[in-house]
């Protein structure tokens, strides 16, 4: 397990590199190597709570930052048209690719509003914590609101622009199954069946 | 091309303004017409009735008939009549499917289906055509409004439509920005496509309009050719409510402002965002007690970034700030600042006027609350939710907040973008009373018009740093003119 | 003059996306507080009742069968592309198909179904809990090497057995809470500003 889980935590960084994200490549390597040196080396010299808190702050990068940075990744290099195209070829339904490339033009609209929102409050001297409650209603009762009205004018113009679940899309980004791709498959692949080996017992 | 026979519209939601009564209109192949009037003067609802969102995605009571190309629109669905009729709406924030801009120019073609070479062969002509080559393979998010709004024109025209409906196109948009849409407009109009364009600005259309057609209370009530618009003077035009046909009327509109005492005087402001070297360097900057100031220079020159240094929302921004021979370090100074920003939603939070106009205040005076909505001509709306209210009654609300807790300063950031002619002469006038109030304004505008009603001040910044402050005599007068390429 | 059909048109669809997105959003912020021990579990109740506000105004809008099942199964999808298992997408797949049924018997309309199917739909979450009791052992193990054997020791004292039925139930109950809480907002802002 300590060989295959660094690995498998490298694929991300290789990614990361080859896609010319070097800063975000170099901050998640050098946090999960933090990590693992603290589990490998420091947290065996610890007892009771110290142990527990480490556990828990190192743990959770460790065992959660890869998937996360892997889930970043996608995000950040995939286009919507290159995740429908690639749904598309895996004959997922447009009730799934339609929603799902709305979400990915939505999360930067969000991050927006609400870093606007925040600012507002930030104004009018509202940002204390003196109720959650309100703090909650504050925060998300206008950014409903706008993201509400944003929706529905995109609904709007792509409804104008013949966006139709009767008819069939072309799509012209062009993708498929190529040699990277085949390394990274065959790469996890391996390290998989030595994962449910591992689990087996047997290595 | 299009004919619209005895249409009578009416929306089911009350909400929406706006219904038609007895609409006949019929318009050629190859015009340009422009739809003017008040906001909910129908003129939306008009442009809705053609590109078919009447009666697919707006529910009504709908009589009459509008035909396109001699068939019922309503006998056709709407990815159907997309193919004929392209459409551009009013805010560049919302009307893009993609993150990226080749994806988002080729999405008309993918949705009719077309081939892909044949898709290509439309994004190549589209972007040769409208000179976007530098805007390819960008995030959408990073791009300016007007380079947005130059993006949704160009994913309509790889679409090939005959008909092109634009709803307000130029609200969000600076003067460079609507001078490109010109040309945009005139390459479709060159190619002998049909354009509808409603609008509150008209300037930009006047070489370009075939028609002009005015409308008022769901009825249409005039119409011109562009000649005989352009002969009427300003005090006709503006009796129609409607912005000037030229710039070149505006000029003689400035009124001057009394002059105030003190000033407060910002010195060596320097902010830096991060990544970058030095995005805003200003050594000094006055700004005159109960006056108004204008902001202006070109998009990205780093005026909306001075609001929000001032207001202490860059909390890196580094100044201090001398007024009647003290000094203060920004951060205690900018305490004194509200900003209105350009989407006044943002800052709306409580469920009535009253409870937003004490929000974050301890006091609970509310005889002075009222009495500041009472100026605001807001009192008679106190228990209203504030986001049912107008946008300028929505503005108001957001500035009646600012009052009571105190702000002397209040910035705004392009507070008449998208307003007619009567919204806009409200807002210059609630300018004029804050200032005889005592209240210090710092406005960032594109709007030379509402600048000469309402500023006594320039502060043209260009690339991070001030060009040149001077006051609106005559003198600062033609350079602002200048500024706007309007002598 | 709106086609009335029951099919799923693509302004369905775009309004699935838009109130998919700010939901999982929301969500994802409450998980965030769930590096804090206690809150992996608390999360499970406060989840629902915070997310309430954005789902009940979805609701508002969503009128045709199979939107909430479509909101579920891309939680599902996006909760396993971030490393969370598959268990979730099956428990988001039943507890949103389960939801999309107590809102059609409701016609959609019904404030008592709206309710209960929000309930129902919140316990999706569930699925991520699984693995702690189904692969009990082999779970607990392969986390040794990440959090050390305290830090297991105490997550494994923290969930017993029964502690699944309790989480279960803190996700029912935080979504009948959190639909409380949601038709509240909805009545006090959005009704009267005119949004619904």
């Amino acid at each position: 397990m300590t060989v295959i889980h660094p690995i498998l935590a490298l694929v991300p960084f290789v990614l990361l590199l080859f896609s010319r994200r070097v800063k975000a490549a170099v901050c998640y390597m050098i946090a999960y190597a933090a990590a693992y040196s603290m589990i490998s080396f420091v947290m065996p010299a610890t007892s009771g709570i110290i142990s527990i808190l480490i556990g828990a702050t190192a743990g959770i990068i460790y065992r959660m930052m890869p998937s996360l940075i892997t889930g970043y990744f996608v995000v950040n290099t995939t286009k919507v048209s290159e995740f429908n195209a690639a749904m598309e070829h895996m004959h997922v339904s447009t009730k799934i690719t339609i929603p799902m490339s709305v979400m990915f033009r939505f999360f930067p609209t969000i991050k927006e509003e609400s870093s606007a929102i925040k600012d507002a409050m930030h104004m009018r001297g509202i940002s204390s914590l003196r109720n959650p409650m309100e703090m909650l209603e504050y925060r998300l009762v206008p950014l409903l609101m706008s993201v509400v009205k944003i929706g529905e004018e995109l609904s709007i113009s792509a409804l104008t622009r013949g966006l139709s679940v009767d008819i069939k899309r072309t799509n012209i980004c062009k993708i498929g199954f190529h040699f990277p791709d085949l390394v990274c498959f065959l790469l996890c692949i391996v390290c998989w069946i030595c994962f449910v080996l591992h689990m087996g017992g047997i290595v | 091309m299009i004919q619209i026979e005895n249409v009578t519209f009416t929306y089911n939601n009350s909400e929406e303004k706006g219904n038609l009564k007895n609409i006949n209109l019929s318009i050629n192949q190859g015009e340009v017409v422009l739809l003017c009037g008040e906001s909910g003067c129908g003129k939306t609802t008009l442009t809705r009735l053609i590109n078919g969102l009447i009666p697919w995605y707006y529910e009504g009571e709908l009589t009459g008939s509008v035909k396109v190309a001699d068939k019922e629109i309503r006998e056709q669905p709407l990815h159907t009549l997309s193919q004929q009729i392209g459409s551009v709406f009013q805010n560049p924030r919302s009307q893009f499917f993609n993150v990226d801009t080749t994806s988002e120019i080729a999405f008309s073609c993918e949705n009719q289906g077309l081939p892909e070479t044949e898709i290509q062969r439309r994004i190549r002509q589209t972007v040769s055509l409208f000179h976007i080559g530098n805007l390819m393979d960008r995030n959408i998010f990073h791009l300016s409004g007007g380079e947005k709004q130059k993006i949704a024109c160009a994913s309509v025209s790889a679409g090939e439509p005959e008909i092109y409906v634009l709803d307000e196109p130029s609200s969000n948009l600076d003067v460079t920005a609507i001078d490109d849409l010109r040309d945009i407009i005139s390459c479709w109009k060159a190619a002998g496509k049909t354009v509808i364009v409603a609008e509150h600005r008209l300037y930009y259309l006047m070489e370009l309009a075939d028609r002009i057609i005015h409308m008022r209370h769901g009825e249409i009530c005039h119409e011109w050719t562009s000649e005989a618009f352009l002969k009427m003077s300003q005090a006709e035009v503006e009796k129609f409510g409607l912005r000037p046909a030229s710039l070149k009327q505006i000029c003689g509109i400035h009124r001057f402002g009394a002059h105030s005492s003190g000033s407060y005087k910002v010195r060596h402001l320097a902010f830096a965002y991060k990544g970058e070297k030095q995005s805003l360097n200003i050594p000094n900057l006055s700004l005159p007690h109960s006056a108004a100031a204008a902001v202006i220079g070109k998009n990205g020159a780093g005026k909306s970034t001075l609001l929000r240094c001032l207001c202490g929302l860059e909390k890196k921004c580094s100044s201090e700030v001398e007024t009647d021979n003290k000094t203060y370090p920004l951060r205690k100074w900018a305490k004194k600042c509200y900003l209105v920003m350009q989407d006044v939603n943002h800052q709306l939070f409580t469920e009535s006027v009253l409870d937003e106009v004490v929000l974050g205040t301890d006091s609970t005076d509310m005889e002075k609350a009222e009495n500041i909505l009472n100026q605001l001509d807001l009192l008679p709306f106190k228990e209203r939710h504030p986001m049912s209210l107008s946008g300028g009654q929505k503005q108001r609300v957001a500035i009646a907040g600012a009052i009571f807790s105190g702000k002397d300063i209040l910035l705004f950031d392009e507070p008449t973008s998208g307003l007619d002619f009567r919204h806009m002469e409200q807002v210059a006038g609630l300018m004029q009373q804050l200032k005889r109030q005592g209240k210090t304004l710092l406005i960032v505008t594109h709007d030379p018009e509402f600048i000469l009603k309402t500023c006594d001040n320039i502060i043209h910044i260009d690339n991070g740093s001030l060009t040149e402050q001077y006051s609106l005599d005559r003198a600062g007068i033609a350079k602002l003119l200048d500024f706007f390429e309007l002598r | 003059m709106n086609q009335q059909s029951s099919k799923l048109q693509a302004k369905d669809l775009i309004t699935v996306g838009i109130f998919t997105a700010i939901y999982f959003v929301i969500f994802l912020a409450c998980a965030m507080l769930g590096f804090i021990p206690i809150f992996l579990l608390a999360m499970t109740f406060y989840g629902p009742v915070i997310t309430g506000i954005p789902f009940m105004l979805y609701l508002t809008k969503a009128k045709k069968f199979g939107m909430v099942t479509i909101t579920a199964v891309i939680c599902g999808i996006l909760m396993f592309v971030f490393g969370m298992g598959y268990f979730t997408m099956i428990t988001a797949l039943i507890c949103g198909l389960a939801a999309d049924f107590i809102l059609k018997a409701g016609d959609y309309s019904s404030k008592k179904n709206t309710t209960l199917a929000y309930a129902v739909y919140s316990v999706w979450f569930i699925g991520n809990y699984i693995p702690l009791y189904l692969t009990r052992e082999s779970y607990f193990a392969s986390l040794v090497s990440g959090y050390g054997q305290e830090y297991v020791d105490t997550l494994r004292a923290y969930t017993p057995g029964w502690m699944f039925l309790v989480l279960l139930a803190a996700c029912f109950i935080g979504g009948l809470i959190g639909a409380a809480l949601g038709k509240a907002v909805l009545k006090k802002h959005f009704v009267r500003a005119g949004i619904v």
